[in-house]
């Protein structure tokens, strides 16, 4: 009987290079000199635990913009830019163009999804004109309808967030103020707060959709605010230029936590996954926190290898352990937190400044910058600990 | 007998110098020289018959008991006492005594005369010299002796320790030098070489402390032939002297080291934070950057410069976000501090405008600003933005043609100052923005004036000139302070924000810090730069200050001042920041620093802003 084996010989058979951690930390150096300069003893049992290597992320495409790309969001199907142009755009994942949200009057400095059908999509815009827009984009007809008109802020907003049950949002802006606005589209017109005959104003607002005004304000903040995001479903977490980190009760509006550094915040990223924030400041660490601890500024874990400012941070969506970094000397990392000193991947594409980054679902990594170009890289989404 | 009278008289005494009382008991007394004894006469007289004999015997008085023989030897009269007395017998030339003084009371006394009054009344002699001596005593030429106090006595237990005591010298006894021992010069036949050569034979010519040897070095040709030696007095003179006359101290030296010198200054590690790295770079100006200034939310950096733009950037991305055409060079820019209102103050020859940026566009703020301006044609083309650009509101000032040099803004942000380069005329007006008018303070200009800046609290004026810097209360209206830096030129100024301090920079690489309080002097000279300072700054909140100068360097200080009035202010330099790039011999223009975080910005003459954190 001949038997042929060849047909079970599968051809996905490769080799698969392997990872290895003791203690919870990628083993970088030969094995002696990490235990010596790790302090663990060889009289005990040594773990040593083996992963399968993280592959390189792979590029995938390169989207042309007009300027500066000031902030992106991407989801599985399409990606939002925000471009220092004063235009948002929207981008398919292959890199065409979709459509451009024009509207505003000074640069575009956050977007962010709100909700996403079939048929349409909501979508914010913040910018330096002190307002942020709810635009209504229908997929089919591709048309972009500004519904709202948020004014409230008395500086440029500077970061928009939208909570996990998509009917409410937060902002951040250089008043120092962190405003909740609701994220449901209404036919009536908010009553503004000051009475006015403002005949120039209506005319704007029938262009950019009805005014809009904040459920709630809360101030705390000593100084502009950089970042904003919601950790929980009534929690909201804010970073700013006064060194702070504060944690805030959207219900109540009362302030719960404080978390103090030395830097200027450029942006904060929380993770559900392993419960920590990671913070990118004006030196050149990404910092990792824990938000729960009451009232400390102690800092659990310093990646130190970027040259210059951090401008923004991303966790990954699906592993605990991973984030990407983007940062003034025109380079992306990607890190595993157990490896501290040395980031997994360098991903140095951009000629100028990158920033802002963004991490999907799908495994997509984005990173946008100062040469008016957003790279995309193809990350697959690797099985996590916490899934095992 | 044989032997003659003669002999028996001259009978010696032959038992020799002893006491008669022991031959006493025996017969003889002594032995003659045939040896045989000499025996006493055989009858002394016992007491009965000495007395009998003196009461009885006239002539008891005249006879001399021989002592030798106890044989009275009568007196011849005369020849027994020959010899004690000055009198001779009149035999060989003496005089005869005359005997007035005998034991017969005679008819005549010596002499006759009556006793003086003298011995009978006090001494008149004695008297003088006692009245003499009252008188020294009253004259005070002779001190009474004063009886003597019995103060009780101390002695001193630490007396040997004090070097300048006598007993404490003991401890500090200096040795004298040693004298050096003989060599071979002072042999007295040396080897040649050591004899003086023809040169050195001035040694007679030449002082005594110069000459190389004490002596004169001989050659003898044998031990007998050296003479002695003449300076052999001198030298031990000179001895003596320095073993006892020569004072010695010991000289205390004092071992300083020379780090101890140096004042500590704490390590700039502790004095955090401060800008120590570059981290963004400002492009887009194609010519050197002459000003800038930060609006005081932190948020915006206008720069001007010299290819005759305006820019506005976004701080924390280097963006810039508007660019204002502006004709001709800018010489100066200033935000209003004031952070309700977003006005920009920015020298144009040959007006000056007003630029009011509000990215936020928020029109209604502009009428009020706009009343009362006549209506002007804007210069130059803007770029077509749909934002609305920064409107020029022109100041018109009394003397168009000058060029403005430096404008700066008062506390408040009403009031502000410009500064004209008009020698001899008017220099500085201060113009108030809400009412549209402009004024010239000063009667007189002190010179070329440099610099003018408000001080942040008290209504005071800073006018700084090539050499002072004149401090003026305005609502005085006369000079308060004048400030004397030791500088050539000065080319900047800065206030503290506490108001106490004053800080110029010179372009004698110079930076003069004036405390106010303590003295119109500079109370430190910082010369940490290599060639001229361009412009020097304060922070508003952290205890810093930075001065730009034309090496291309930003020197950043740490400058605390203390609320006490003992405490001087603590000056420590902290960090030299390079990256600008020299070009036309001229380094970093003008430096700036952030409202509210340790940041530094700094305009250079290559045509980039800088900013370091």
């Amino acid at each position: 009987m001949n038997i042929d084996f060849s047909q079970f010989v599968s051809e996905d058979h490769k080799y698969v290079e392997f990872d290895f951690l003791i203690n919870g930390q990628f083993l970088r150096l030969p094995l002696v000199t990490h235990m010596e300069m790790e302090n663990i003893s060889t009289e005990e049992v040594v773990e040593i635990e083996y992963v399968e290597k993280y592959m390189a992320p792979q590029p995938e495409e390169c989207i042309f913009h007009d300027d500066w790309i000031s902030s992106v969001q991407a989801t599985e199907e399409w990606i939002l830019t925000g471009c220092y142009d004063q235009t948002a755009r929207i981008w398919s994942v292959e890199g065409k163009s979709i459509t451009t949200v024009a509207g505003h009057t000074e640069v575009v400095k956050d977007v962010a999804w709100v909700k996403q059908d079939s048929l349409s999509c909501l979508l914010l815009s913040a910018s330096m004109d002190q307002t942020v827009l709810l635009w209504e984009w229908n997929v089919e007809k591709n048309k972009v309808k500004a519904l709202h008109c948020c004014r409230g802020h008395a500086g440029s907003v500077e970061s928009v967030a939208v909570d996990c049950t998509r009917t409410k949002f937060c902002s951040g802006s250089w008043d120092k103020m962190l405003k909740i606005w609701s994220a449901v589209p209404t036919d009536e017109e908010d009553e503004m707060e000051e009475a006015a005959n403002r005949p120039r104003k209506k005319q704007k607002t029938e262009q950019l959709g009805l005014t809009r005004t904040p459920l709630a304000t809360l101030s705390g903040h000593t100084e502009a605010i950089s970042s904003v995001l919601w950790s929980d479903a009534e929690e909201i977490c804010s970073a700013s230029w006064d060194h702070t980190i504060k944690l805030w009760d959207a219900e109540t509006g009362d302030l719960k936590s404080t978390l103090t550094g030395n830097k200027v915040f450029n942006s904060v990223s929380y993770s559900p996954l392993c419960r920590r924030l990671a913070s990118g400041s004006t030196d050149r660490h990404i910092r990792l926190w824990d938000p729960r601890s009451k009232d400390g500024s102690l800092v659990l874990l310093s990646l130190t290898s970027h040259t210059g400012w951090v401008t923004s941070v991303k966790w990954s969506p699906t592993h605990e352990h991973q984030l990407i970094s983007g940062s003034l000397d025109n380079i992306v990392k990607l890190w595993d937190t157990r490896s501290c000193k040395a980031p997994l991947y360098d991903l140095a594409a951009h000629e100028d400044k990158v920033l802002c980054v963004d991490w999907t679902e799908a495994g997509l990594l984005l990173s946008g910058g100062a040469d008016n170009k957003l790279y995309c890289y193809r990350y697959p989404a690797t099985a996590s600990d916490v899934g095992a | 007998h044989p032997f003659p009278s003669v002999f028996l008289r001259d009978i010696r005494n032959t038992v020799g110098n002893i006491p008669m009382e022991w031959y006493q008991d025996f017969p003889h007394v002594g032995y003659d020289l045939d040896g045989r004894r000499i025996f006493k006469p055989l009858r002394s007289k016992d007491e009965l018959d000495l007395f009998l004999e003196k009461m009885e015997n006239p002539e008891y008085w005249s006879a001399i008991p021989g002592k030798p023989r106890d044989r009275s030897v009568p007196w011849d009269g005369g020849s027994a006492v020959k010899s004690h007395r000055g009198f001779g017998d009149g035999i060989c030339g003496e005089l005869p005594a005359v005997d007035f003084f005998s034991h017969e009371v005679r008819i005549h006394p010596v002499t006759n005369r009556p006793a003086d009054k003298r011995s009978f009344i006090p001494s008149l002699v004695e008297k003088e010299k006692v009245s003499k001596l009252v008188h020294a005593i009253k004259m005070g030429w002779i001190q009474p002796r004063k009886p003597k106090e019995n103060v009780p006595t101390f002695y001193d237990l630490w007396a040997q320790e004090d070097p300048n005591s006598i007993l404490g010298r003991h401890k500090m006894h200096v040795p004298a030098p040693k004298i050096p021992l003989p060599g071979h010069a002072e042999s007295y036949n040396p080897p040649p070489e050591f004899l003086l050569s023809p040169e050195e034979l001035s040694w007679e010519q030449q002082e005594p402390s110069e000459r190389r040897l004490n002596f004169l070095p001989r050659r003898f040709p044998s031990l007998r032939a050296v003479p002695a030696y003449p300076r052999f007095i001198h030298e031990r003179f000179e001895r003596c002297l320095d073993l006892y006359l020569c004072p010695r101290q010991r000289k205390m030296r004092v071992n300083v080291d020379p780090e101890d010198l140096i004042p500590k200054l704490p390590k700039p590690r502790d004095l955090q934070p401060f800008p120590t790295t570059q981290a963004l770079i400002y492009r887009g100006h194609s010519s050197l950057v002459r000003t800038l200034s930060v609006s005081p939310s932190g948020q915006w950096l206008v720069s001007g410069s010299d290819d005759g733009t305006l820019r506005f950037w976004e701080v924390i991305s280097a963006r810039c976000l508007r660019t204002v055409p502006v004709g001709s060079a800018v010489k100066s820019v200033a935000w209003n501090p004031n952070p309700n209102v977003c006005l920009v103050a920015a020298a144009i020859p040959p007006w000056i405008p007003l630029d009011p940026f509000n990215p936020a566009c928020l029109w209604d703020q502009l009428p009020q600003l706009l009343l009362g301006i006549p209506p002007f044609p804007i210069p130059s083309p803007f770029p077509p933005q749909r934002a609305p650009i920064p409107f020029p509101i022109p100041f018109p000032i009394p003397f168009p043609f000058q060029p403005v040099t430096q404008v700066t803004w008062h506390a408040k942000g009403d009031y502000w100052a410009s500064v004209l380069r008009n020698p001899g005329g008017r220099q500085v007006l201060i113009h108030q923005s809400s009412r549209r008018w402009s004024q010239d303070p000063f009667r007189k200009s002190p010179g070329m004036i440099q610099c003018v800046r408000f001080h942040p609290i008290r209504p005071y004026f800073l006018v700084a000139s090539q050499r002072s810097v004149r401090i003026y209360n305005l609502l005085r209206q006369e000079l308060t302070k004048k400030l004397q830096s030791n500088c050539q030129w000065i080319s900047s100024m800065a206030v503290h924000p506490g108001g106490d301090n004053v800080i110029c920079g010179s372009y004698d690489s110079k930076l003069a810090w004036f405390d106010l309080d303590l003295s119109t002097r500079p109370y430190r000279l910082l010369r940490h730069h290599r060639r001229a300072l361009r412009a020097v700054s304060f922070h508003r909140r952290y205890p810093l200050f930075a001065s730009a100068s034309d090496d291309g360097t930003v020197i950043v200080c740490h400058g605390m001042v203390y609320n006490d009035l003992l405490q001087n202010a603590l000056l420590v330099p902290l960090k030299v920041l390079k990256g600008h790039v020299p070009t036309l011999d001229l380094g970093v223009l003008d430096v700036a620093f952030h409202p509210q975080q340790p940041w530094l910005f700094s305009s250079g003459a290559d045509g980039t802003v800088r900013l370091y954190t």
